[in-house]
């Protein structure tokens, strides 16, 4: 009997033991390969959060990760010699991790609005969007109005979720946990539009899956990446990174790859102080 | 740590959102009561079925074994996102059944409700069956001798002797079941912990979150006393002296 029962806390130490090693050994680096450019004057690399998946400005897997977010934060951390990781976290929290410190940067399509200013600073503008209603082919709901008494989903914690609660006067207000959910309950008729970013409606749209804009809601949105409020080296860092990316024509490059069109002119000059 | 207190213990704050969270908790409430309810039935029946003598109903009994097993083997967040997602899509069902409206709660209280009896309807099943099992054999034994058939001695003598005995653990059962419930806030359901993060992400500050939980102790503590009662109660009426529970 003592033996069996020895051999069975044996059997079960191993088991937790092996899961831990294939854990180790599993896990890749989140590191994306950043222009592989000799990881600059050996100074620490960047951790960057970002709420994956978001096409088209983030996405891909655990250390091969794409979109405009990230391949225009890797230019810019090669411009200013930092290698930059990105992290998956999730978007209704990254503020307030941020200003934690559990990374250096947010870059996830993030608006700037006073109320985050309240909590992390932004850098220079590096998009410039609006909202739009994302709705079935054929649906009904074409602007704004039209949102009354309806069904509406939007990704928690967004502009979008915002603009909704402040100026429509939706029936129900769905907030789901990532971008892809919202467009998934729009997809099998759950909810009747959803109010997201332009971009990622796009996205959705040319997707092929029987969605289209209805609407643009002009919102005249920026997007900066955040740091922790006060860090103002790194966030001198990354706007000068940011105007050089702009300057050599690499940003444009980027651009019109993702979102085949050029860039808006007033992104060479827009600037943000931070408050 | 003053900066954790005012994150996670903001007293004013707490107030302020009292309302909101409040009518979050409400719908988490219902979503248990309902569920719970639903999830027991169910489960008795499952027990029931597991149970049928005889080489006729061998297939009713496999499928009962075969549910069980499934549904507690896979976890009820994924079984959740796949009702969600699944059940609307299905074109052959009438829209009422598709994007349920009942009651004037929406589709995704529904799906909530369906994922979580199917899936606690299958742990309640065990626990019946443990408390039937528990029940000495002499008794089915004395009541088919005396004329009753499966069903009569078990609806009459088996049953009632042991649901009796499995109150405690099903009552467990039902508190973990309500903590569960939070887990269809994926699906956007606004119940306390959706509109906890909500609040969250809106303002910064974390202590809506802290209220839900302590709305939560205020359901589960008394539940759990509850609990401890019937054991003990359950116990004194075997045991003679013996060590018992301490009921607090």
């Amino acid at each position: 009997m003592r033996t069996t029962r020895l051999t069975a806390l044996l059997a079960v130490l191993l088991l937790a033991i092996g899961s831990f090693v294939v854990a180790g050994c599993g896990s890749s680096d989140d590191d994306t390969t950043a222009g592989g450019g000799g990881g600059g004057g050996g100074s620490e690399p960047l951790t960057v959060g970002s709420d994956i998946p978001y096409p088209p400005f983030e996405q891909g897997k655990p250390g091969n990760y794409t979109g405009f977010d990230v391949e225009l934060l890797e230019a810019v951390g090669k411009s200013i010699g930092r290698e930059v990781e990105f992290e998956d976290t999730s978007f209704d929290t990254i503020f307030l991790d941020l200003a934690r410190g559990n990374f250096d940067v947010a870059a996830s399509a993030a608006t700037i609005t006073d109320e985050r200013e309240k909590t992390v600073d932004f850098t220079n503008p590096y998009y410039i969007s609006e909202q739009a209603i994302l709705v079935e082919e054929g649906g009904e709901i074409d602007s704004v109005e039209k949102l009354n008494g309806a069904t509406v989903a939007v990704q928690q914690g967004t502009t979008g979720q915002e603009f909704v609660e402040e100026e429509g006067e939706a029936g129900e207000l769905r907030k789901y946990p990532q971008g892809p959910d919202a467009v998934n309950a729009l997809k099998n008729g759950t909810v009747e539009a959803v109010v997201i970013d332009i971009p990622v409606a796009e996205n959705a749209e040319n997707a092929g899956q029987g969605l289209e804009i209805s609407a643009a809601i002009p919102t005249e949105e920026e997007y900066g990446f955040a740091v922790a409020q006060g860090d103002t080296e790194l966030l001198e860092e990354l706007n000068e990174g940011l105007k050089e990316v702009i300057d050599d024509g690499t940003y444009a490059q980027l651009y019109e790859k993702l979102f085949k069109h050029e860039p808006p002119k007033e992104i060479e000059t827009a600037t943000h102080e931070a408050s | 740590m003053e900066e954790f207190l005012k994150q996670f213990f903001d007293v004013g704050f707490m107030v302020d959102h009292f309302d909101e969270v409040l009518d979050g908790f409400w719908i988490t409430i219902q979503l248990s009561v309902i569920s719970g309810v639903l999830a027991l039935i169910w489960g008795l029946i499952l027990a029931t079925l597991r149970q049928l003598p005889g080489k006729a109903l061998m297939p009713v009994r496999f499928f009962t074994i075969a549910y069980i097993d499934v549904f507690r083997g896979v976890p009820l967040l994924l079984l959740i996102l796949i009702i969600a997602g699944g059940i609307p899509a299905l074109e052959f069902l009438p829209e009422s059944l598709r994007l349920p409206e009942w009651f004037g709660k929406p589709d995704n209280f529904w799906f909530g409700v369906l994922a979580i009896t199917i899936t606690y309807g299958a742990y309640m099943a065990e626990v019946y069956r443990s408390g039937i099992e528990s029940v000495p054999g002499g008794q089915m034994e004395a009541a088919r001798s005396l004329g009753m058939s499966h069903g009569q001695a078990m609806r009459s003598v088996i049953l009632p002797q042991a649901v009796r005995k499995v109150i405690a653990p099903l009552l467990n059962d039902f508190i973990a079941l309500t903590k569960d419930t939070t887990l269809v806030s994926v699906i956007a359901l606004n119940e306390v912990v959706l509109v906890g993060s909500d609040i969250q992400s809106e303002t910064f500050n974390s202590s809506a979150l802290t209220l839900g939980a302590l709305l939560f102790l205020a359901l589960t503590l008394p539940l759990a006393r509850l609990v401890d009662k019937l054991i003990s109660r359950e116990q004194s009426r075997f045991t003679r002296g013996a060590p018992r529970v301490e009921a607090l």
